[in-house]
């Protein structure tokens, strides 16, 4: 992953030359999920809109067909998409399941298409816009100050530390959990609740793991209408009373199924991605020295870290792919597509697609394009927590910068792993080493 | 007066009139609403996205005001196409004295 790998362009551009051909690979092998890149390079030079056969989609890997595809959402519907990508393969004893144990099966509302999405969406988006997250700013603060100063008393004692579970992970969570109004949480059994709600769009669970998976999430579920029913009999001022009792612009309410499938998606959507792109930032810093030298040198530069942060995200965007499904025939790219098409837009390609970003895998804060990366997505469904993923992944580079230094892999750039799933791209541990200031 | 009348230049160059934008509407509610291309106001008026970039005529600059720290800062992430006249018409709330303000959409960054 470090620039200076694999050979050179004659336009100096490195690159990376492969010997498979696109109908032996799949989006489904573990390998390609690590690391994904010459796979999606191929796929944008040789079949932009490609059926996976393995994986029984058809996957978008070119900037332009992307953002076609997410600014078309009648034509692509995500709440098709979604629901067909969902649980795959064992979805109704999935549903039978948390209907059972979990106190129902709420499907995710957010995961909707016009009219309905404008309905819910509209609710939810002041809560996260940029000035209400600048209002944060200082919770956010106390609460990675708190972190960085652990993790330099863990180095300092000589400890590997792992910047994924002890980092990312407890830091987002812990800046959910504020906003939810949630003082009290156990933070091991939300990131596992996370990842039992997040494998269930990636696609690699087997059967014996989906059990599992949904049995943590029925846990989940219950925690969270057990808070609803707190908040219900004595409001607080925070995101879960917010839901119970807000009401949408036509003046009706959220059902209670709606309002915990957003709790859910709040607590879920805002801690998994969010750390992945924190543990990123930590293994740039350990990985590309130039780049950590250069944030070093202009920490206090608020422009420069705007642009540093958006470069991390186009670099390194920690959702890799999420469904629609066509819902008529139609056209993409130059490839015929039938009604009923599963689609995966492969957000990690757009952002490396190389027609529109110049040398795509130089790690480049000063592009003039930075802010065109489609990390967050494109058209309605862009992600409504930007604001706030942001926030903190500005907070923790400028806390870490400030009060660590000599950020290390504590094992060879080869052997980090990632997760199993075609919905992210996430580090799943991160073995590290680094000093006090 | 509760309306004011706004024009919108379009990409093309096409200029959009609209003659009813309601005092104390939200400008880019008030160009979605109209069809305004190259509007689009993804993040729903959050200050998050950039998309809704227009550039004011400087002699309206008084009148329009000038963005804050946030929006400052997201107009850095379209830092291409941002000029001194740029604004996030999320962030501007129509007023009684815009009567006949003209806005440039501004162009999509390459």
């Amino acid at each position: 992953m470090n620039s200076s790998e694999g050979h050179s362009t004659a336009s100096g551009c490195p690159f990376s030359s492969g010997n498979m051909t696109l109908s032996d690979m799949s989006l489904t092998d573990p390998l390609i999920q690590a690391r994904p890149q010459e796979f999606y390079s191929k796929l944008r030079n040789e079949d932009p809109v490609h059926y996976d056969e393995k994986l029984g989609m058809w996957l978008v890997s070119r900037y332009d067909d992307i953002v076609t595809l997410l600014r078309n959402p009648q034509t692509f519907s995500d709440k098709k998409g979604y629901e067909a990508q969902y649980a795959s393969g064992f979805f109704e004893e999935f549903k039978q399941i948390l209907e059972k144990e979990g106190g129902g099966f709420f499907p995710d509302v957010i995961k909707s298409d016009p009219p309905e999405h404008t309905r819910i969406r509209k609710l939810l988006d002041s809560a996260f816009s940029a000035h209400r997250v600048k209002t944060l700013e200082p919770a956010i603060t106390r609460i990675i100050v708190g972190l960085v100063e652990q993790l330099a008393d863990k180095a300092a004692a000589g400890k590997v530390i792992d910047g994924v579970k002890e980092f990312s992970i407890p830091l987002t969570i812990a800046v959910i959990c504020e906003q939810l109004g949630m003082n009290q949480y156990d933070g091991d059994k939300i990131s596992e609740w996370s990842a039992a709600i997040t494998a269930q769009i990636g696609r690699m669970q087997n059967r014996e793991q989906m059990v599992e998976n949904a049995n943590k999430i029925c846990e989940l579920q219950n925690f969270i209408i057990g808070q609803m029913k707190d908040r219900e009999a004595n409001p607080k001022e925070d995101m879960i009373s917010d839901l119970v009792h807000a009401h949408t612009e036509d003046g009706g309410k959220l059902t209670f199924g709606e309002a915990v499938s957003l709790v859910r998606a709040l607590i879920i959507a805002g801690n998994e991605t969010t750390a992945t792109a924190i543990s990123n930032l930590l293994f740039i810093l350990a990985t590309q020295p130039a780049v950590a030298a250069q944030l070093y040198d202009n920490v206090e530069d608020e422009r420069y870290l705007t642009r540093f942060i958006e470069e991390l995200l186009r670099y390194a965007p920690p959702v890799r792919g999420l469904a629609k499904m066509t819902t008529r025939e139609t056209e993409l790219g130059g490839t015929k597509l039938p009604k009923g098409a599963h689609m995966l837009v492969l957000y990690g390609s757009g952002n490396d697609d190389e027609r529109r970003f110049e040398c795509p895998r130089s790690f480049d804060a000063s592009r003039g394009n930075v802010g065109n990366h489609v990390a967050f997505g494109v058209g309605i469904h862009r992600c409504i927590g930007a604001s706030l993923a942001r926030m903190e992944i500005r907070v923790a580079a400028k806390e870490l910068i400030k009060r660590v230094r000599n950020i290390q892999l504590a094992i060879p750039v080869d052997q980090v792993t990632y997760l199993p799933t075609v919905a992210t791209h996430s580090i799943a541990s991160l073995p590290i080493t680094l000093m006090r200031r | 007066m509760s309306v004011v009348k706004i024009t919108f230049v379009e990409r093309s160059g096409a200029e959009k009139v609209v003659e009813d934008a309601e005092i104390g509407d939200n400008m880019m509610q008030v160009a979605t609403a109209n069809g305004i291309d190259g509007i689009l106001g993804e993040c729903g008026g959050g200050c998050a996205c950039g998309t809704c970039h227009i550039y004011i005529d400087p002699e309206w600059h008084s009148v329009v005001g000038t963005a804050d720290d946030v929006e400052d800062m997201t107009l850095d992430m379209v830092s291409e196409t941002r000029k001194p006249t740029s604004r996030l018409c999320c962030q501007i709330t129509v007023s009684d004295n815009m009567d006949g303000l003209r806005v440039i959409v501004a162009p999509e960054a390459l």
